[in-house]
């Protein structure tokens, strides 16, 4: 055999092992994966969707019995405590999220003017957002304490002995504020993070050319700033508010949903439902509820993502 | 004008000074409170700085409950299902990573989904996993809660290893594949070793965000596996409540989420919103 045959057999041969290489590889690097993801999220999750439309209370019997699309109108239309949670819920997520964007906002534009300390600085303000939201609760708990805590025990100073503060979390005008302040206390960071990052990627040319120009502060800040934040600070408060939907470890450990059910979250709710009541597929379906609420603020955020600058 | 940019740096430091003293207090009082006697965390007005700083409450706790196996075992379950559900996800994720930075498999909307199943609640999948665990029998396990985690890490974990792979430049890989080496080969000895930052950032934010994980130990342990979040509130709950002991698992549970806040500086913006935002 001369040398140009053996040369073009083992191209045609690389040629082929390529080919087999670019169609099967990539797929079983992801395999692995893959069969991981499914087996845990996608059988789950049709075996819910099964589950949504029998009545199953475990509580009676250990039967099932397809009822349609009943538990659906149930929740939807019977169900007076179910928009109560839906609604503690929202006012969680827009209050919480509000306040943590406009603190976080401020913070992140006074770090933006330190030079060498900001690092560290930054680290220390993040710690409550690495912290367990359980353990975060317990802290809350020991200091909302209306007798030993040292929140009440400060405004009793401040006020020169006037006021001595409040029942914190047994307090059913007050308690939900008091939640909302630990996930404030918990993700303001978060955001001031995410605020700090957008605010070091303006490009420094903008600010030097309106400095030319002559603009004011405010003008820089209403018309450079803003806009330059206003993608990054979207995408923040997405993932802020698909979190704050499904708030649910420091009402556990804070109010257990009360007093009443003023601070019943939706997935609190859930919880109870599913695991203290045990109506099994009245659970499934509200499931499957807040599973399409949380798709179409994912879905904004997918959008919204795509969009960013680097990822096409 | 120099005096007023004088006043301004002032207040700048004035104010960050304060709103840095709220965001660590809660973490400081836990952390005074772990070496508080009852009769100085139940007093009126409150002990900020106790009297002696003893390690009574932390031996208490690890003993507790009466059982005598509370916060040891918690510990032990937390580190457990923490290692192992970090291990598995970064194994898998890292591949599949790998592979859909460099040949593009399934495209967007594969990535995209694979992104969406991190942001199911995790109070929709309890149940059928639930179901699904009490019919195998994994009840009351490590490794059912090792798959529960694995569900939120994965995703995490491919999303933060495709960002770092894809800044990668693909010559030293294509360099290695026309030498001769196999696809896994250019993976394990050029492109792994090239992002090992990245890859220990990635294991360092799935192992917190497991060890902190409370709904799925919550729902899915009763007495042979207790992490540390599910100690805290299980305390809590009782008719005394043992803010000496709580304060000592709590500060012990927050330990590797302070260490990774310390250490991981360059990645938590990436780690934090899985690398919508890069820092």
């Amino acid at each position: 055999m001369s040398g140009a045959m053996l040369d073009a057999q083992n191209h045609t041969k690389r040629l082929f092992s390529d080919k087999f290489r670019k169609r099967s590889v990539p797929l079983l690097f992801v395999l692995p994966a893959l069969i991981l993801l499914l087996a845990i999220t996608i059988f789950p999750l049709l075996y819910e969707l099964r589950l949504a439309f029998v009545s199953w209370e475990l509580t009676v019997s250990t039967k099932a019995t397809f009822v349609g699309l009943q538990n659906f109108k149930d929740i939807l239309f019977h169900d007076a405590r179910f928009w109560s949670s839906l609604k503690v819920t929202l006012i969680l997520m827009i209050g919480g999220v509000s306040i943590e964007l406009i603190i976080g906002t401020v913070l992140a534009l006074l770090l933006n003017g330190l030079k060498r300390s900001r690092t560290f600085l930054l680290s220390l303000f993040l710690i409550p957002v690495l912290i367990a939201p359980v353990v975060a609760g317990f802290q809350f708990r020991m200091i909302y304490h209306d007798q030993y805590g040292p929140l009440n025990y400060i405004i009793g100073l401040l006020t020169l002995g006037h006021w001595h503060g409040f029942a914190w979390i047994a307090d059913p005008h007050i308690a939900l504020f008091a939640i909302m302040m630990t996930d404030v206390w918990q993700w303001t960071p978060f955001l001031m993070l995410i605020i700090l990052a957008g605010l070091q990627a303006i490009p420094v040319e903008l600010y030097e050319a309106a400095e030319v120009d002559g603009a004011t502060e405010a003008q820089v800040f209403w018309r450079i700033t803003t806009p330059m934040l206003i993608p990054v600070i979207i995408i923040g408060v997405l993932i802020r508010a698909m979190d704050s939907f499904k708030l649910f470890d420091i009402i556990y450990l804070l109010t257990g949903g009360g007093p009443g059910d003023t601070t019943e979250t939706i997935s609190y709710y859930t919880y109870l439902q599913g695991f203290k009541f045990f109506s099994l597929g009245y659970t499934a379906a509200m499931a499957f509820i807040q599973l399409i609420i949380i798709t179409v603020i994912a879905q904004l955020f997918l959008r919204v993502q795509q969009r960013q600058p680097g990822n096409e | 004008m120099k005096n007023e940019t004088n006043w301004k740096k002032a207040a700048r430091v004035i104010i960050l000074i304060i709103a840095l003293l709220f965001f660590l207090f809660p973490v400081v009082w836990m952390f005074l409170t772990s070496f508080k006697t009852e009769a100085e965390y139940f007093s009126y007005p409150p002990v900020f700085i106790p009297h002696h700083f003893g390690i009574e409450n932390y031996l208490n706790a690890l003993a507790m409950p009466p059982d005598g196996r509370g916060g040891l075992q918690g510990l032990r379950d937390s580190i457990i299902i923490a290692s192992g559900s970090t291990f598995v996800s970064v194994v898998t994720g890292a591949l599949a990573a790998y592979s859909i930075a460099r040949y593009k498999v399934g495209g967007d909307n594969f990535s995209f989904w694979i992104l969406s199943t991190r942001m199911f609640p995790p109070v929709a999948t309890a149940l059928p996993l639930f179901l699904l665990f009490k019919t195998v029998k994994l009840l009351d396990t490590h490794l059912a809660l090792i798959i529960a985690n694995t569900i939120f890490a994965l995703p995490f974990v491919i999303w933060l290893l495709k960002g770092f792979f894809e800044e990668l430049p693909a010559e030293l890989e294509e360099a290695a594949l026309i030498d001769g080496c196999t696809p896994l080969g250019a993976f394990t000895h050029v492109a792994l070793p090239l992002v090992t930052p990245g890859l220990v950032a990635t294991a360092l934010f799935a192992f917190v965000f497991a060890w902190n994980e409370f709904m799925f130990a919550l729902l899915f342990t009763r007495r042979n596996v207790r992490t540390l979040t599910i100690i805290v509130p299980s305390l809590v709950g009782g008719h005394e409540i043992l803010w000496g002991e709580i304060a000592a698992i709590g500060t012990i549970a927050v330990i590797p989420g302070i260490i990774l806040a310390l250490v991981l500086q360059r990645y938590l913006i990436r780690g934090l919103t899985m690398g919508a935002v890069k820092g």
